[in-house]
């Protein structure tokens, strides 16, 4: 597959222009920032060469408007669309393109949750096995994962070749996904973070957000604890996803997706997280100039000054993930029954299982759940936690042990856990870290 | 002297910051040391054997450990490590960026004097534990701090500039193409860092165009010549590990499993301070004569010439470093190494492939773990274990490592 010329539709949004920046440098491409203005597209060009530290690759781009789309259709190996989640914004760009589209020319939208078919369909026959759905992760210069969607009218040699294109030339993580609602990474990362948001809520009276936030903080295997998470990828941008799962899946974890009344609220009143400066955090900066952070309250509907909680499982699993003693990190875990230790090892329990079975009917090999959520979340992957725990007869254990009895009958482990790829190819002590 | 064989080693992914993964340089060793002893087929219960006859011993390269981690008697640190340390000689060895280098010597002479059997070798560096200005400052103690820091903030960067200039001087080398070649080791780097796991840059980007685009906003310049695309990261943390054995010990205990041995080594101290190497160099056939005795050394003691090597790691601390040692292993003469470097011929896939892990530049550089790093990757493709970066049919590979710039030079030829 040779690709040396790209147009990016939507270059002047955060993803636009930073998968422009992509195909600029490892694509060697040429790159048509397409926006609604001129004013827009030049100022995403030095952006995007600033999110590849690359001078060099300034002068592969070249700043159009959508006046320019006939031009720059005509004369491209791939059209990436990357404007707003909208299906009429992107009806739109597809009505004006798609009379240009060169017969070798793929087709890719960055949605990160639209449905691929449904954008196929908007295509003229003979161009609908050229389109398919390439979704990066936020930045993509550091997150790898690109999610390869085909629609049911993709041509699947052509897909294979893009697949191989992001992989070797592109330097991605790439991973092949069906056309289900948020794909793969997401629906296994917003799955985890909305049910950390719901139980928050239910252990108010606890601490809530920051009581669940210290239960499955980073020593749980990721760079930053779930609610925080969700506060600085945008409440509204959360809710988002989380609403398209719920509508569009049915699942044993159906109910997860249920964005809590509180976390509603807070957007009702602009609170959208770090982007607005608050929402289920905050950072205030003293008259001293100390910065304190604040954290919302649902219990009383405030914000309070967030609570360092020292639980002694939490303190034990650090001190020995600090020291690089694992097993004995995880013991500690696995012996302590307090309401918090029981909430953290069945969060890490039900992690895996969901991204098992998501992984089987949202893609074509379970492998790619930890691809995902390695790559684009930067969180332990679900087979890496299974050997971190001991391996596939132990999680059995574990999870029957610790997982409700609900839960327990509408999953059926044994079959969940049948022939999985184990070992991980992800070393899993690098995700667990030696701090809250 | 008995032969010394590899029985195998290990690294962890360079990429990894354990300072913002909230572990400590035991943790680090934890993990190495396991999986290294796992590569070479050695249990703890085997150390604790040998030690029972006093036939294992440690040799842990370490530099700026103090300052860095606030960590003396790194030797001894390994009983922190599992108790199948205590009582085994282990020692620290420190010879600036080739500390790594020294200790793997150590170990060499230890079982080729007949004195161990097993030979365990560490290098490792946490410098993340400070942020990267400071950890640049704290490399410039490999010069002659009291003559050479004089006015200058880094040392190092400063002394390599110099020697563009010096090299530009005496050979009169065309500036456009010395220049433009050091560029492309820059993006040869990355490039086969991309082949490499492990590798530091595997998800950044770097070309030609950039690396020579020097003094650009991405790419600033550290010196008169050279810019930041042509030196190593100051911020890699990591470890390397080496297991080394006696032909004894591997005639009992492993004779069916075909293991690279130790065929040549050189090491040789230069000059300390810089001026002063390049004031005897004047009537020497080469810029780093010192290096290039110990290259001649290994390969006269491996009985080989550079036409028997398939394979190099060089050390890449600047491209400068790199590219001054392609004369001095003998792959052009010096003065022309540009010319080798516009042929491909050091390229992945070329005839003599230079750093097909990305070196220190692509793959990254913990200080005292790169020279067992480097090590560890030229024995693993003699076995063909070099993963994507497999240099095809390779059979003996050379490397380089130095101190300081080019002062402590120690080579090694490993091959089957």
């Amino acid at each position: 597959m040779e690709i040396k010329t790209v147009t990016v539709i939507g270059a002047n949004g955060t993803m636009g222009c930073n998968i422009a920046g992509i195909f600029a440098s490892f694509g060697k491409c040429k790159v048509y920032m397409v926006c609604r203005s001129m004013e827009k597209a030049q100022n995403a060009i030095p952006k995007s060469i600033k999110s590849i530290k690359a001078e060099a690759i300034g002068d592969r781009y070249i700043p159009a408007t959508y006046d320019d789309l006939p031009t720059c259709i005509a004369e491209s190996d791939l059209i990436f669309e990357s404007v707003s989640e909208n299906f009429e914004t992107k009806k739109d760009i597809i009505e004006r393109i798609r009379g240009y589209v060169q017969p070798h020319a793929i087709l890719a939208t960055g949605t990160s949750g639209l449905s691929i078919n449904a954008m196929a369909e908007l295509y003229p026959e003979e161009l609908r096995p050229r389109f398919m759905g390439m979704h990066f992760f936020n930045p993509p210069y550091m997150m790898t994962l690109c999610e390869i969607i085909n629609s049911t009218y993709t041509d699947k040699a052509l897909s294979d070749e893009l697949f191989d294109y992001a992989e070797n030339v592109l330097h991605r993580a790439a991973v092949r996904v069906h056309d289900t609602a948020a794909f793969l990474g997401n629906r296994i990362g917003f799955q985890f973070i909305n049910e950390a948001m719901q139980y928050a809520e239910r252990y108010k009276d606890n601490g809530g957000v920051d009581y669940i936030d210290s239960i499955i903080g980073q020593f749980t295997g990721r760079n930053m604890a779930p609610i925080a998470t969700g506060d600085f990828v945008g409440l509204d941008v959360h809710k988002a996803i989380v609403d398209n799962i719920y509508a569009n899946t049915k699942d044993y974890a159906h109910d997860t997706f249920v964005l809590p009344g509180y976390v509603q609220k807070l957007i009702d009143e602009g609170k959208l997280g770090r982007k607005s400066k608050q929402g289920l955090y905050k950072t205030v900066v003293s008259e001293s100039g100390k910065r304190i952070q604040y954290v919302y309250d649902i219990a009383t509907g405030e914000y309070r000054e967030r609570v360092k909680y020292r639980f002694p499982f939490v303190t034990r699993m650090i001190a020995h993930l600090h020291a690089g003693e694992y097993a004995e990190a995880f013991k500690s875990l696995e012996n302590n029954h307090s309401v918090e230790a029981e909430i953290c090892l069945s969060f890490l329990i039900k992690y895996v299982l969901y991204s098992i079975t998501v992984a089987r009917t949202s893609s074509d090999d379970i492998r790619f759940a930890d691809d995902a959520m390695a790559t684009g979340f930067g969180w332990v992957p679900p087979l890496a936690v299974i050997d971190a725990l001991g391996g596939v007869e132990k999680f059995r254990e574990l999870a029957r042990d610790r997982l409700s009895s609900e839960l327990r009958a509408q999953i059926n482990l044994d079959e969940t856990l049948k022939d999985l790829p184990l070992p991980s190819k992800y070393d899993y002590r690098s995700y667990f870290k030696g701090k809250q | 002297m008995s032969k010394v064989y590899v029985m195998g080693g290990s690294q962890p992914d360079f990429e990894r910051n354990w300072s913002r993964e909230g572990k400590n340089v035991i943790a680090m060793l934890r993990e190495v040391i396991a999986d290294g002893c796992d590569n070479a087929h050695i249990t703890y219960d085997d150390i604790i054997a040998l030690n029972e006859k006093n036939r294992v011993a440690c040799f842990v390269g370490s530099y700026l450990s103090e300052l860095y981690n606030g960590q003396s008697h790194v030797g001894a640190l390994l009983t922190e490590v599992n108790p199948a340390f205590y009582g085994v000689p282990a020692v620290r060895c420190e010879a600036a960026g080739a500390s790594g280098a020294a200790a793997l010597d150590a170990a060499v002479t230890k079982i080729a004097a007949g004195e161990a059997d097993v030979a365990i070798v560490v290098g490792w560096a946490l410098v993340n534990s400070v942020d990267a200005a400071t950890g640049a400052s704290y490399v410039s103690y490999a010069s002659y701090m009291e003559k050479e820091s004089i006015g200058v903030d880094a040392v190092m960067p400063h002394q390599f500039d110099q020697l563009v200039g010096e090299y530009l001087k005496r050979y009169d080398a065309p500036k456009d193409r010395v220049m433009k070649s050091l560029a492309h080791l820059a993006e040869l780097g990355y490039e086969n860092g991309k082949r490499n796991p492990k590798a530091q840059t595997r998800k950044l980007y770097m070309c030609e165009e950039q690396a020579n685009m020097r003094g650009c906003a991405t790419n600033p310049m550290i010196g008169e010549y050279l810019a930041q695309s042509d030196a190593n990261m100051v911020t890699t943390d990591g470890a390397a590990i080496v297991v080394l054995c006696s032909e004894e010990y591997k005639n009992a205990h492993c004779a069916d499993v075909a293991m690279p041995y130790v065929k040549g080594r050189g090491v040789r101290v230069a000059p300390m301070v810089l001026n002063e190497k390049l004031a005897l160099a004047k009537d020497a056939d080469c810029l780093l004569p010192w290096t290039k005795r110990a290259v001649d050394e290994a390969y006269a003691q491996a009985g080989l010439t550079v036409d028997d090597i398939d394979v190099f790691e060089l050390h890449d601390y600047f491209t400068m470093s790199e590219y001054m040692l392609l004369s001095c292993i003998g792959l052009v003469e010096p003065g022309k190494e540009y010319e080798l470097i516009e042929s491909g011929k050091i390229e992945f896939g070329g005839e003599k492939p230079v750093n097909p892990t990305g070196g220190f530049i692509g793959g990254g550089n913990p200080q005292a773990a790169g020279s067992v790093r480097m090590f560890l990757d030229i024995a693993r493709q003699t076995v063909g274990a070099g993963g994507k970066g497999q240099v095809e049919g390779a059979k003996n590979g050379l490397m380089v490592s130095f101190g300081g710039v080019a002062t402590s030079n120690y080579v090694f030829i490993v091959g089957m």
